[in-house]
Parts: structure tokens; sequence; C-alpha cells
């Protein structure tokens, strides 16, 4: 008997927290009831992920100014130390990324230098999965972000995507599909109104059916979840309208969609994983202009996003990690361009970075086939950030113990 | 429902045939209540048919089903046959999804799922449709069946083996992985066995593999020495740990436990279940007779169970195509089951889908509310008008707004709505005549506007959110 007693218990426990817990917790963030994020497991801390499609070349990211064996390799490509905005005497950011390097200047930039795994491929597709799911020996159908939504249940997170962008991998197999959203109007409560006025009818019926009074029975559950979820649209709307950000964002499309991650996470709505991908790394070709371009898009985004959201008091709520499938062949090819690589270099912005470069730059002496040797593994950034910034345990997500790096202030 | 009293229950009470009283009638809240949990919901024909049948034949025709299950499963399964041999798993959802909806035997679905979130294998591992298709045959076969059978067979069921690595596991070398979870989660719960019986349970099971599309028993992979599970000894194989398992007394208390939440409360008495778990060991694990049991019940029928359920997406999703008498292709529902977090077929982990509380949240919600307008509106172009709540009105001659708001309260929530809810649905009505519609509508798309603007906001109802 007793035993039927704890079975049903057990099955019925969860339900019961959720109950109990769940409602105050996930749209109107209760700042009392979540911990401060410089704690690690913070419950209000936020990463946003920057995919570089198509593998970005790290070195001219991240640039040896000083090292004879680059400017030999790159007899036209080669950035000077007088164009760098230098990181220190070895090494500078490209020249595009001056917002960056202001950022450097204000500790929120941390280099992660010589990022990868072992035995690289070079096939981006297969590449980005590996990246996307964590795993260089396997093939997967879940993400390592989708993974870790698993252990932060209702968690609301978001790709902002691009028109026909297709959902990341990294975010497949969370509990509740990821929403791919390029406005702010996929994520208001809609209606089929006849007109404005309609339109102010029909959210007076819908809202006003939701009248949440004290009591722990599933209606109230349910009318509390509806007020929170048609206060932050409504919320959503006006911010929509009146967002007035408090950094100039560059008009690219990168810069777009992070300004939407920003009102998305003014909005409150208790969002902490956002995932926005810029494509165009593919540089084979005449590479100088190209990658100019994706460096200064990149840094003035990324630049304006940090400094909206820091002047808005979130400041130490954000990290940002970028990241891209491979860097690109030490030596360049003949079309002023450069062929696919290994290990590159990943940034990470955030008001909680451990500041400047973090790792070794890697050997351009000591080549695998004309590509850079690792020094970091990838997994081992995920591990880190899921334990010390999501408070996610990495070895549930990872299915591996994963020695942290240092790319956080402790 | 007022019918009983907020103390204590008499389990014996509760297990006995409900009869309508005048405490407690056949009323159309109760037809909707029972639809609700033993079929995806109902259209308007099937209410009033059981509300003039009574509980007793209602309840026989679900356990049955209706006529042209043959018809219905010829065709479904030639559908199966080509979406195994394409290995498509939009197909292989969009096809459950089909027979939830459209197949004569609502209850065997239900319960069909209700399996499938007990074994919960997901094809994001297995992935393998014909696997999966197996693996959904054997407990749709046995959904309303034997368990011990189908707990059997689930043990040598190739997705099975897949999903729980059965098929890497041999003698010397065995993978612990499908006897743990069919101590913890098929059969006993945690805390009934212990770590040794888990090692000793998976050196029995060692030896099936995969040949040919079909479970293989290989006996030079199997451990044939001796083991000692759950302080029994023999030179057991599989099936002999699932007879184990299931003498062990924590069983018929484990599975009826799932069961009462499924269909009768998210929360409930120990004292309740009890009962339960005593005909199912002593029916010898007769499931259907189980179901049978609950459905028919005081306590099913009672305010104990009536809403104490929040909608899972299918139930929410379905119950609206049903109610409004739809005819859709399902694939369009695959995406949107996968936002509102069921993506059947890929339960996100062993232990299935939490369920209760957790499907909703300020995303879910947003997204079922916004679902239900794409269902309503003729305009979405995924559902456009094969959900037509005007066409619907029609057919079924409501014109006035009273006969429309009547109609649809009643269909979706049986009436059983706050006074206030409904006052505010009638002003809106009022309002509505008063709006100016767009020039280009005649006066005949305006009425039709205002009827499906009104079943939107009906379904935007907290009430509807409950089971």
């Amino acid at each position: 008997m007793s035993q039927n007693r704890r079975d049903f218990l057990k099955l019925t426990s969860a339900g019961v927290t959720a109950l109990g817990l769940n409602m105050p917790a996930f749209l109107s963030r209760a700042a009392a009831l979540a911990p401060a994020s410089d704690k690690p497991g913070g419950k209000d801390t936020i990463l946003v992920v920057v995919e570089f499609t198509g593998g970005n070349d790290g070195l001219n990211m991240v640039v040896p100014y000083n090292d004879d064996n680059y400017k030999k390799a790159r007899p036209t490509l080669a950035i000077s130390a007088s164009q760098v905005k230098k990181i220190n005497d070895q090494i500078g950011l490209h020249p595009g990324m001056d917002g960056l390097a202001e950022l450097l200047q204000d500790n929120a930039l941390c280099v992660l230098q010589g990022v990868g795994y072992p035995t690289p491929t070079e096939s981006h597709f297969r590449a980005m999965d590996i990246w996307q799911t964590a795993a260089p020996d396997d093939t997967l159908t879940e993400g390592w972000i989708g993974n870790a939504l698993k252990h932060m249940p209702a968690t609301p997170s978001f790709h902002l995507k691009t028109s026909n962008e297709k959902s990341p991998l990294a975010m497949e197999g969370a509990p509740v599909r990821v929403p791919s959203i390029s406005t702010l109007e996929e994520f208001q409560l809609q209606t089929a109104a006849a007109n404005g006025a309609d339109k102010k009818n029909q959210r007076e019926v819908i809202e006003g059916a939701v009248k949440p009074k004290a009591g722990a029975g599933l209606l109230q559950f349910v009318e509390k979840t509806a007020a929170d979820t048609y206060a932050s649209s409504r919320r959503l709307q006006e911010i929509g309208k009146n967002y007035q950000p408090k950094a100039t964002y560059p008009n690219t499309p990168l810069a777009t969609r992070l300004k939407l991650a920003a009102q998305l996470i003014d909005a409150d709505l208790g969002a902490r994983i956002f995932y926005v991908s810029i494509d165009g790394f593919d540089t084979h070709a005449a590479q100088a202009t190209a990658h100019a371009n994706l460096m200064t898009q990149v840094s003035g985004a990324m630049t304006a996003f940090f400094k909206d959201l820091a002047a808005r008091g979130h400041r130490d709520r954000i990290l940002m990690m970028t990241f891209s499938e491979f860097g690109r062949r030490v030596k360049e090819n003949g079309s002023k361009g450069t062929d696919h690589g290994t290990a590159a270099p990943m940034l990470l912005v955030g008001g909680k970075v451990k500041a400047g470069p973090v790792g070794k730059h890697p050997d351009l002496a000591d080549l695998n086939m004309g590509n850079l040797k690792y020094g970091t593994d990838f997994r081992r950034v995920y591990a880190t950030i899921l334990d010390q910034w999501l408070g996610v345990s990495s070895k549930d997500v990872l299915g591996g113990k994963y020695e942290p790096v240092e790319i956080l202030k402790g | 429902m007022t019918d009983i009293a907020d103390t204590k229950i008499d389990p014996n009470w509760a297990w006995q045939a409900y009869h309508p009283s005048e405490k407690a009638p056949w009323d159309m809240r109760r037809v909707g209540h029972l639809y609700r949990r033993a079929a995806f919901g109902a259209a308007v024909g099937e209410l009033e048919k059981a509300l003039k049948d009574g509980p007793e034949k209602t309840i026989e025709s679900l356990l049955q089903g209706g006529p042209k299950q043959e018809e219905y499963d010829q065709v479904s399964q030639q559908m199966e046959r080509s979406i195994a041999d394409s290995n498509n798993g939009v197909q292989l959802r969009a096809w459950w999804l089909h027979r939830m909806l459209y197949s004569p035997h609502p209850l065997q679905e239900k319960m069909t799922l209700f399996w499938h979130n007990h074994f919960a294998t997901s094809n994001a591992k297995v992935q393998n449709a014909r696997f999966m298709l197996g693996q959904y045959d054997l407990m749709c076969q046995y959904a309303l069946g034997d368990f011990s059978a189908l707990l059997s067979k689930m043990s040598r069921n190739p997705a099975m083996l897949i999903w729980l690595d059965g098929r890497d596991s041999k003698k010397g070398n065995a993978n612990e992985n499908y006897g743990r979870e069919l101590m913890e989660l098929f059969s006993l719960g945690i805390g009934h066995y212990s770590e040794n019986d888990v090692r000793e349970a998976a050196r029995a099971f060692t030896g099936w593999e995969i040949k040919d599309n079909a479970a293989l028993f290989n006996t030079s992979r199997h451990d044939d020495g001796e083991k000692t599970v759950l302080g029994q000894t023999g030179k057991w194989k599989g099936d002999d740990i699932v007879r184990i398992c299931l003498e062990q007394k924590s069983a018929p208390g484990f599975i009826a436990a799932k069961l009462y939440r499924f269909l009768v409360s998210e929360d409930g008495a120990p004292e309740l279940i009890e009962p339960l778990a005593e005909q199912f060991r002593k029916s010898g694990y007769d499931f259907g007779a189980l179901v049978k049991t609950v459905l028919s019940s005081n306590l099913f029928f009672s305010d104990q169970a009536y809403r104490k359920r929040i909608k899972s997406p299918v139930d929410f999703a379905l119950g609206i195509i049903r109610g409004l008498e739809g005819h859709i292709g399902t694939s369009a529902l695959v995406p949107v089951l996968e936002q509102l977090g069921q993506n059947v077929f890929y339960p996100p982990s062993v232990k299935g889908w939490d369920g209760g509380p957790t499907w909703l949240n300020g995303q879910t919600l947003l997204f079922r509310q916004n679902l239900a307008l794409a269902l309503t509106s003729t305009e979405d172009p995924r559902f456009s008008a094969r959900t037509d709540p005007a066409a619907l009105a029609l057919k079924v001659h409501k014109k006035t707004d009273d006969e429309v708001l009547d109609f649809l309260l009643t269909l979706f929530l049986q009436n059983d709505v706050p006074d206030e809810s409904r006052a505010r649905l009638r002003e809106y009505q009022q309002h509505a005549h008063k709006q100016t519609a767009p020039v280009y509508w005649t006066e005949e798309e305006a009425a039709d506007h205002r009827v499906r603007a009104l079943c939107h906001l009906v379904l935007t109802l907290p009430e509807y959110q409950l089971s």
C-alpha cells in the first residue's frame, strides 16, 4: 500500500511542483525569485549565439600581424600592423572591427584563440552539424542548445531568422520547438478583425475573460499564464512601436535582427537564448572586400546590441558567442581568396567575460596539411557556458565532462 | 458539478459504475468530458447522440469503435507501407494525426498515444519510419488489451531495440539501458529494484539483433548463465524478466496511477489508485477492462475529474478540428504540434512528455490562441476554409446571434462558462453588428466574419485550455 502511495506521489510531484513554481517564474520575471546573474546558474542570464555561416577566416579576424609566416602565406590578403585594431603586440582585430575594439577597452570582449576539435572535417555541412550538435563522432538530430533547453523548463528562446532561413540544428530537440521569427508581429496575439475598433473589442473579450484569482487550481494556473502572456504581447506591441534604442544600430540585416532580440529582452519575456546567423563567409575568391564587409557588419551589430542593452541595465546579463563551422587555410589561394580550413577564434562579448585574449594563437609554423592546429576544444567552451552561465549541467547536455575554459570572470 | 463533497472520497463509490441521478445528471457537460478524455473531442452530432444514448451505450461504443473500421484501416495500411518505404518522418506524423482525427475508433488512438508516452520512443534516434510504424502497430493492437503481452513484445520491438540499445547488447558486454528503463519507467517505478537487478536483467535481454527489418534472437550472443533478478534465480531470458517484473507488488499500481493521471486528473489520492491496481492485477493485466472501469466510474464523471487536466497540444488542436467537422490535410498540423510542444513519434526523452502545467507557457499559450485563429478564420493558407465555423453554423441552421453563441459555447464548452464571459461575448456580437465592414464585403461575408471571430473568441476562453 505504501508502495503505491509513493509511486503515485512521485508520478504527480512534477505536476504539483510545476503548479506551484511555474506560475510566477516564466513570464513576468520575478526579480526576487531569480538568483543574481553573477552567481553560477543565475536564472536570468542570456546567451546570444552568432553563427558565421560559410567558414570565417579567423586569421584575418584576429590577425597575427607581427608573424612573418602570416605575411608570407597571405601575399595579397595580409593585414598590416598599421591597419589592425591592436589587442596586444602580437595580435589585432580586423580594421573594420572598431566597435569591438572599443568593447575590448570596456572589458567586454574576450578573444578565445585557436578553437577546434580533433580530426576536423572541411565539409561545410558536416562541420556545421558537428558544431551545432557538439558531436564530432556521431550523427545526431538534436542540437546542444535544444538539449540544454530540456533542462531549462518553460524558458522561452528564439531563433531570429532572415526570410527563408531554416531553424538551426543547434536548437532541435527542445521540449517546445524554438520559434524562428523575423518580426515582432509573429509573437503577438492575433485577431481577424474587420477594422481597428473590432480588433480592440476582440482583444478586450480575450483579455477580459482572464481574471486571475488566488488559488492553486488548474483554471487559476491557466488564467495566470494567460494574463502574463497577454501582458507581454501588449508590451511587445508597444515596444515595437516605441522602442528607442540607446545605441545606434547600423542599417544591416544582422543589426536589425539583434535589435529585435534587444526588444524581446527588454520586453521581459523571460527568454534566455537567442540564435542569429550571418552568411557569406565562404570567401574562396576576392576575399578582401567581402570579408571586410562582414567584419564591419558583425562588429557594428554586436557592438550596438551590447551598448543598447548595457544602457538598459542588462550589461551583466548578456553573453554573446560567435562561431563558424571552420576557419580557413593559412595560405591564400590563386584567386585572392582562401580555401576551407580548421581552427579559428571565437569572440565572446558581455559584461562578465574575461576581457582580452584567452588561449594561445595557433602556431603558423606548425601546420597540419596547411591548416592550423587547435588549442581549445569547442566543447569546452560550450561546457563552460552551460555550467557557469546558463546553470545547466554540461555533463547532462554534452554527455561528457569537459574542462572549463577561462572565458568568464570568476 | 457538485455531486460529491470535498471530504474524503470513498474508494468503493469512486470506481462503481456511474448512473445518472438528479445530482449527477447525464448532461452535455458529462458528454463533452467523456469525448475529451476518451476521444479527441466530438462533433455536435456525436454529442447529441451520446446525450440520447446514455452513458452505458456511449462508453460501450467508444470501447468498440464505430463502423467502417476495416475500410479505414485498409487505406491507412496502404499509406503505412508507402511511408515505411520512403522513410518520411513528416508523413509519419501526419499519418498518425490523420488516424487520431478520422479513425472510427478514436479511443484506440488515444490509448495508443498513452502507450507512446509510456514507451516514449523517438524517431530522432531510431531514424526509421518502418520501425516506428511497427511499434505504433504493436501499441495500437494492445491499446486496450493485455499489458503483459504488450510489455513482452515491446522488449523485442525493433524500434525499442534501437531506442534503448538492446541490439548492441551481447553476452559479456550487456547494455543496461533497456533493463533499467523496463523497471524504472515501464513497469515498477524507481525504488522498487536494485542496481544489481538492472545488471542481471540486462544479461537476460542479451542476444537480440535486427536482421531484414525484424528482431532476431541470436543464441550465440545471448548470455545463458544464471541470473538473480528481484529475488528469483534462473537461466532467465527477456520474457522471464518481464514476467518477474509483473509479479512485483508495485507493478499494477505503477501503471494504474499513470492511467489515472491520463484519464482522470493531474492530481489524486493514492487510496483511489489501490482498487484499480488490485483489479488490474487480478485480471492478469487486462488494460481494456481497466480503461472501461475508469471511464464508467462515478469518479470519472465527478468534479474530481471534470476539467482537472490541462489539454495536451493534440487535444487542443484536434478538438477544434473535430468540433468544426473539418477535413484537413494533417501534414499542416505537424509543424504546429511541434511548435506547441507535442511532436508525436518524437517525444523529448525516455520519460515522454511531462504534460500537465508544463504544456503551457507564454509562448505556447500564445501559439494556441493564434492556432485557434488560424483554424477559424478561413484566411490561413494552411487550413483555409476547410475548418469554417460559419459554414458549420449554416449547416446546423444557427442564424441569430443568440443561436450562434449558444451553439458554439455548447459545442466547445458545453455551455459551462462564467456568466461574465457569456455577457462579454454577447456584447461583442452587438458591437460587431455596428462595425463598418470593408466596403467590398457583402452582407453575407460580414455575417460569416462575425461567426468566425466569435468562434475564435470562444476558443480563447481559459476554460477551453482544460480537459
